[in-house]
């Protein structure tokens, strides 16, 4: 008796699953076309710069939750200024995971939800060879002159542009002007001095930082994590061996505290602004926070460019967030025009006055109002200018685990440079083989 | 014989009214098998559909049939055994500290004294808490330079220079003390109640016998306490093999924290390589039945024959 009632539920499952199968198939079918390894995004929908001009209705852009609101603002003023749009402000979570997360459920879903979409500098390459975004060259093109060019790479993929930068990011030097004379001239005299003093803080935990402080000291020392054509990893190198050696000999003799194995932004953060660090590796969010009320070294700090490594040049990772249109848009030429709007210099202006959000164009950075909002903008300038973006890759999530991951190990002592680097080799090419 | 008289008067009487009891049975408990089946059947059918599959995480929608490759690939991955391993060493060391620290807590809690109520309330205080939130205390408390470990280490004299979720096996002892903070009301709980149906005069019949407390406590409450014991010791293995959530927060599964299923979750949710992913979960799952029929095997005959002997 029971025997049948099993068999009875496994032919329903059975059924079920034949049913969703049939499903897939017809899905497969769809993208067959497209394999092979360059020109993934062949018969990607492009945007039409004209539609903005006609514009009206309603259009959602979807973020994450928008702690400083910017946005916020921004939305409502937009829509104050074009009464026949409505723009809505859809907000997700605010862990960068969950907000790819989510918009990427949205866009398997093929769901119009998210008309435009506030994405990460790493995303670009994914969401486009999964046809999710909208080809913007040619809107882009024309205010092409505008942008801080380290800005536009972030949006590049396979020679086409797919969305427009908003925000930049570019990590920072800190130091304390009570400890430090002048801004050492190489990183391996931030080291000395760190070890001298107090130390220096950095993101070392095993996360998405990490593979940025790494990269930072990496691409300074001359290395690379892909090959030219994007084929083979190009890790396991005497350039990228000198920098990680740096970091672990770094934490080995004192330089940084071993707590840093440990560390993401905030703990960085409390760490130097309760005065126990001399040096900081940090984005600018900080510098105000560091001059609040109740920081113990207020006053007492100053932020610089990176210096160069030595024997190698200067170098910083690009972050920042970038507008990009969603494929699956019921109103592409509102989102359009609140696009071009976010990305003004107006409004460009009044989020880095307001907000201490990082300019991506290049006039706000000499705008007086700026400079005195931002009395870092110079160095800040400078930063995002030397900036280079993370491997651009649909498969960045794993070659960055790749490399957070054997890098921490190597940190904590787990594994030794020259085996941590070798392994992150192997696995950042079995990554570039994922299907 | 009962159940012949019955059968000789009710089939004129049922089929009178229309419906076969037979019938009748199967249509009744017919919506809870649908909700069963939509509810967990489809889900697990689905995962095994696609974890004989490769989805592309290249070009959009391709896929191709894979059979067991899948499969395969994650059994020969280092990082699966050593989810394997770092799960199963998880689960042994905060399950067995549990059970004892969960029994004192029972036998504490069960004997009469004044305040009794409050003790039983503020015991289980810390299963309350949500798990997310345990974890980011421990992550607190263990912080290397402003955290209460280390600063007591070095009021004692101890070295204060651990960075706890910064190295192996450091990291993973945290998550044990983490866990076992937080299930051990649960184990008391569960136990608690076994107690409380043992009879009261068994224990005086052993006193009349002369027998101390010790010997009442292996004679009497270990024997009578085990059925209740081996359900609560059922419940917290398999709940501690899928743990996620405390290495998730404490340590993103650095450090030799790496669980089943936190593998499964990245390679399904972060990296978005759906067959693989899926495959991980059905082995994950699968060792979870496994787990759970050895226990019943062994452990449900037990319970079976115990019921028995009374």
């Amino acid at each position: 008796m029971r025997v049948k009632h099993l068999l009875a539920l496994f032919g329903a499952c059975a059924l079920l699953a034949a049913g969703c199968g049939s499903d897939d198939g017809g899905g497969g079918g769809g993208g067959g076309g497209a394999s092979g390894d360059t020109g993934q995004t062949k018969g990607a929908k492009a945007v039409d710069p004209a539609a903005a001009d006609s514009a009206k209705g309603e259009a959602t852009y979807c973020t994450g939750k928008d702690t400083s609101g910017d946005l916020i603002q921004g939305v409502k003023d937009f829509n104050k200024a074009n009464p026949g749009i409505k723009i809505k402000l859809l907000e997700f979570p605010e862990s960068a995971d969950e907000q790819r997360n989510q918009f990427i459920q949205r866009q398997r879903a093929k769901s119009s939800d998210c008309d435009g979409f506030e994405s990460d500098v790493v995303w670009t390459a994914e969401f486009a060879s999964q046809k999710w975004l909208q080809d913007m060259t040619s809107f882009v093109e024309k205010r092409k002159s505008e942008f801080v060019p380290s800005t536009l790479s972030s949006v590049t993929y396979e020679n086409k542009i797919w969305g427009v930068p908003r925000v930049s990011d570019a990590g920072l030097l800190y130091y304390r002007t009570d400890e430090v004379d002048q801004v050492p001239a190489t990183w391996q005299e931030v080291y000395a001095k760190a070890k001298e003093g107090k130390g220096i803080v950095y993101q070392g935990a095993s996360y998405e930082g990490l593979t940025v402080n790494f990269l930072e000291l990496a691409f300074a020392a001359g290395g690379s994590i892909l090959s030219e054509d994007g084929k083979k990893a190009t890790i396991d190198s005497p350039e990228n061996l000198k920098a990680l050696q740096f970091m672990v000999d770094g934490i080995k003799d004192g330089a940084a505290p071993k707590a840093v194995t440990t560390y993401m932004e905030e703990e960085a953060r409390r760490t130097f602004e309760s005065g126990k660090a001399t040096f900081e590796r940090q984005w600018p969010y900080a510098y105000a926070l560091g001059n609040a009320k109740g920081s113990g070294v207020k006053g007492k700090f100053a932020v610089a460019p990176y210096p160069p490594f030595e024997g190698g040049g200067k170098a910083a990772i690009l972050g920042g967030h970038n507008m990009v249109m969603s494929t699956y848009s019921k109103n592409p030429g509102a989102m359009l025009k609140f696009i071009d709007y976010m990305t003004s210099p107006e409004v460009m202006k009044s989020n880095a006055v307001k907000y201490s959000k990082t300019p991506v164009l290049t006039e706000t950075y000499a705008d007086p109002d700026v400079k005195k909002a931002l009395p870092f903008a110079d160095q800040l300038k400078q930063a995002v200018e030397q900036a280079k973006s993370r491997p651009v890759s649909p498969v960045y999530s794993q070659i960055s685990q790749a490399i957070y991951k054997n890098v921490n190990a190597a940190l904590s002592g787990a594994t030794d440079p020259q085996s941590a680097l070798k392994k992150a080799q192997s696995d950042i090419d079995k990554a570039l083989a994922t299907f | 014989m009962e159940a012949a008289s019955v059968r000789a008067g009710t089939p004129a009487r049922r089929r009178s009214r229309g419906i076969p009891e037979r019938r009748l049975a199967a249509l009744m408990v017919s919506p809870s098998l649908i909700l069963i089946a939509i509810v967990a059947a489809y889900p697990i059918a689905y995962a095994v559909w696609l974890s004989l599959h490769e989805y592309s995480v290249r070009v959009a929608g391709l896929s191709r049939w894979a059979g067991l490759r899948n499969y395969t690939t994650a059994l020969q991955s280092s990082e699966f055994w050593d989810a394997v391993k770092t799960t199963f060493i998880f689960t042994g060391a905060s399950v067995f500290l549990e059970t004892v620290i969960g029994l004192a807590m029972a036998l504490a809690m069960h004997s009469a004294f004044k305040g009794q109520g409050l003790l039983r309330t503020v015991v289980l205080v810390p299963w309350a808490v949500l798990t997310v939130v345990t974890a980011i205390m421990w992550q607190t408390i263990f912080e290397p330079t402003l955290g209460f470990v280390n600063s007591l280490a070095g009021a004692v004299g101890l070295p204060n220079d651990t960075v706890w979720l910064g190295e192996s096996p450091e990291a993973l002892i945290v998550m044990i003390i983490a866990d076992v903070w937080k299930t051990a009301p649960f184990m008391a709980l569960l136990l608690l109640a076994g107690l409380q149906v043992i009879p009261h005069e068994i224990y005086e019949a052993g006193k009349v016998d002369g027998a101390t407390a010790w010997q009442r406590f292996t004679r009497i409450t270990l024997p009578l306490l085990k059925p209740a014991l081996l359900v609560a010791l059922i419940f917290r293995t398999l709940d501690a093999l899928r743990i996620f959530d405390l290495p998730f927060v404490l340590t993103k599964g650095a450090h030799g924290t790496t669980t089943l299923s936190l593998i499964s979750y990245e390679t399904f949710q972060t990296n978005r390589i759906l067959g693989l992913g899926s495959a991980l979960a059905i082995l994950t799952f699968l060792i979870v039945m496994i787990v759970s029929f050895i226990y019943i095997r062994f452990v449900g005959g037990n319970i079976r024959g115990m019921a028995g002997d009374e």
